[in-house]
């Protein structure tokens, strides 16, 4: 590469390591040149600074937080790829396609080496997320998410940090719901500016100087949300690795709901808006805990009472039971005794009925059997009596053949002159009546 | 039982979470009705400690927030070693 200048003109005491050469200078300028021209050409993402113009072209810096690359651009270039000139401007997140490129300058001009870029448009959605899964997927592997999870978030801390930007609502949001959970400690702001390329590392300074205070127990980074070009700082490799180093728990409420941020990810809790940040930062709500301590009081204030309260009560009881148990005797015995007497008395008067009794029924046996006896003799004379009064009935006559003659009511004619005088009469038989008229001129 | 067997003496407790858990663990104790009158009345004592402590915390937090600027702080910081 380059001619070789002669080793006589050259002094021995200065000849130096024995490298190759030496060459003249604008030769190996040229090959420099061409073999920076040589290397494959790329795309690159970053975000654009130092945006400067002259009459052929357009440079920049092309930069994250790592690095940068001096870029350049042919205006015509620029024209092609349909990018006004506001829309290459500092902050913007691009992507560039080129190569490397060297200008070895000449014997007036300096040289200079810069990313020739032949095109150039704003970065996209796409490719932003592109690079976070790559870094995400980094950071996994490495187990930096775990760390800040793994660290104990205080139930009721008293002081809380926070990194957000100066004038923004997520501060006022921060504030306001702090006091809606009824917690008024002490917070320390570490203002920062939370999007372009200076937010990462100041957002990682002031997290870095708030662990750094030992009364501070829990930090807050928040910001409100936008497109995940303007949250690009809250994915920057390096704050993400130092949140994940903290010894004090992160808590990220970036972006909203729907915005997944890399410190999300190795923050102790990701949340979706500040009102969640502060029940996270402050896990207990101060105005319920009032009210279960009171709770709390008025339990203790009653078993203490209760206890003593109870035990006397049952001591006093106790200390009764041998008056009452003696007076439960006594009234046991006295009802006992009017029982006694009760059933005595019941006893006299039942001997007494019980006399009066057998004697009824012996009484009543005697008459009954001198009843008997009589009944018996009775009996015969009644049975004599009927025998004799059967043989004076008519009937008894008047069936051997006699006849009684009545008059046609009934009434019985003694005599021949009651019957001749009668008109009618009857002649009755043991089997009937005759009725007869007596013949007066006969007699 | 493990919990008369715990000293009761012991009144400062490690954070609120381990004041509020013992607190708890003692209303479920009483609650239950099995202690005896000397453990009841240590319970009861130790359980007035415990939401004294309780309390003090929550009334450490309860004068209203108080916000600083680290900024501030550290500026404080700086000119504290040349006023001392």
């Amino acid at each position: 590469m380059g001619q070789t200048v002669e080793k006589s003109e050259l002094s021995p005491r200065s000849a130096g390591p024995q490298f190759p050469g030496p060459f003249a200078v604008g030769r190996y300028a040229r090959k420099l040149q061409g073999w920076m021209r040589e290397r494959p050409r790329v795309q690159l993402i970053g975000e654009v600074t130092g945006v400067g113009r002259s009459k052929v072209q357009a440079y920049f810096e092309l930069r994250d937080s790592e690095g940068a690359i001096p870029c350049a651009i042919w205006l015509n270039d620029l024209e092609k790829a349909g990018l006004n000139e506001s829309s290459l401007r500092d902050g913007a997140e691009v992507v560039i396609s080129g190569g490397l490129d060297y200008y070895p300058g000449g014997g007036q001009a300096s040289p200079n080496f810069c990313f020739r870029a032949t095109h150039v448009r704003l970065a996209g959605e796409g490719d932003l997320i592109a690079r976070l899964e790559a870094l995400r997927k980094q950071l996994r592997a490495e187990g930096l998410f775990e760390l800040q999870k793994q660290l104990a978030r205080p139930l009721l801390p008293k002081t809380i940090g926070v990194v957000t930007a100066e004038s923004g609502a997520a501060r006022r949001d921060l504030c306001a719901g702090l006091e809606r959970r009824g917690w008024g400690g002490s917070l320390i702001w570490a203002f920062a500016p939370v999007q372009d390329r200076h937010a990462a590392p100041a957002i990682g300074l002031a997290l870095q100087d708030l662990a750094a205070r030992p009364e501070v127990e829990a930090i807050v980074v928040t910001r409100g949300g936008g497109s995940l070009a303007d949250l690009w700082a809250f994915c920057d490799e390096t704050l993400c690795r130092t949140v994940a180093m903290l010894r004090v728990p992160v808590i990220s409420a970036v972006g909203h709901e729907r915005d997944s941020t890399l410190i999300d990810d190795v923050a102790a809790v990701a949340c979706s808006t500040p009102t969640h940040a502060v029940e996270a930062a402050v896990p207990l709500d101060c105005l319920a805990a009032r009210e279960s301590l009171q709770r709390c009081t008025l339990a203790l204030r009653r078993a203490g009472e209760g206890a003593v309260g109870n035990r006397s009560r049952h001591l006093s009881a106790l200390a009764r039971g041998p008056a009452r148990a003696l007076q439960r005797q006594r009234t046991d015995l006295n009802r006992k005794i009017r029982e006694v007497r009760a059933a005595a008395e019941r006893g006299l008067s039942d001997r007494a009925t019980s006399q009066r009794r057998i004697g009824t029924v012996v009484l009543e046996r005697a008459r009954l059997r001198a009843a008997g006896a009589d009944m018996d003799k009775r009996r015969e004379a009644l049975h004599r009596a009927a025998v004799t009064l059967r043989a004076h009935e008519p009937e008894r006559t008047l069936e051997r053949g006699y006849a009684l003659v009545e008059d046609p009511d009934g009434e019985p004619l003694t005599s021949a002159a009651e019957a001749g005088a009668a008109e009618r009469i009857s002649l009755r038989f043991s089997d009937g009546n005759v009725r007869a008229r007596p013949e007066q001129d006969r007699t | 039982m493990e919990m008369s067997e715990q000293d009761p003496s012991k009144t400062e407790p490690d954070s609120y979470e381990a004041a509020v858990e013992r607190l708890e663990e003692i209303i479920d104790r009483l609650d239950s009705g099995q202690s005896g009158l000397r453990e009841t009345l240590d319970l009861c004592k130790e359980g007035r400690e415990l939401v004294s402590y309780c309390a003090a915390e929550l009334d450490e937090v309860g004068a209203g927030l108080k916000e600083l600027r680290l900024d501030d702080l550290a500026a404080k910081l700086e000119a504290s070693p040349e006023v001392s």
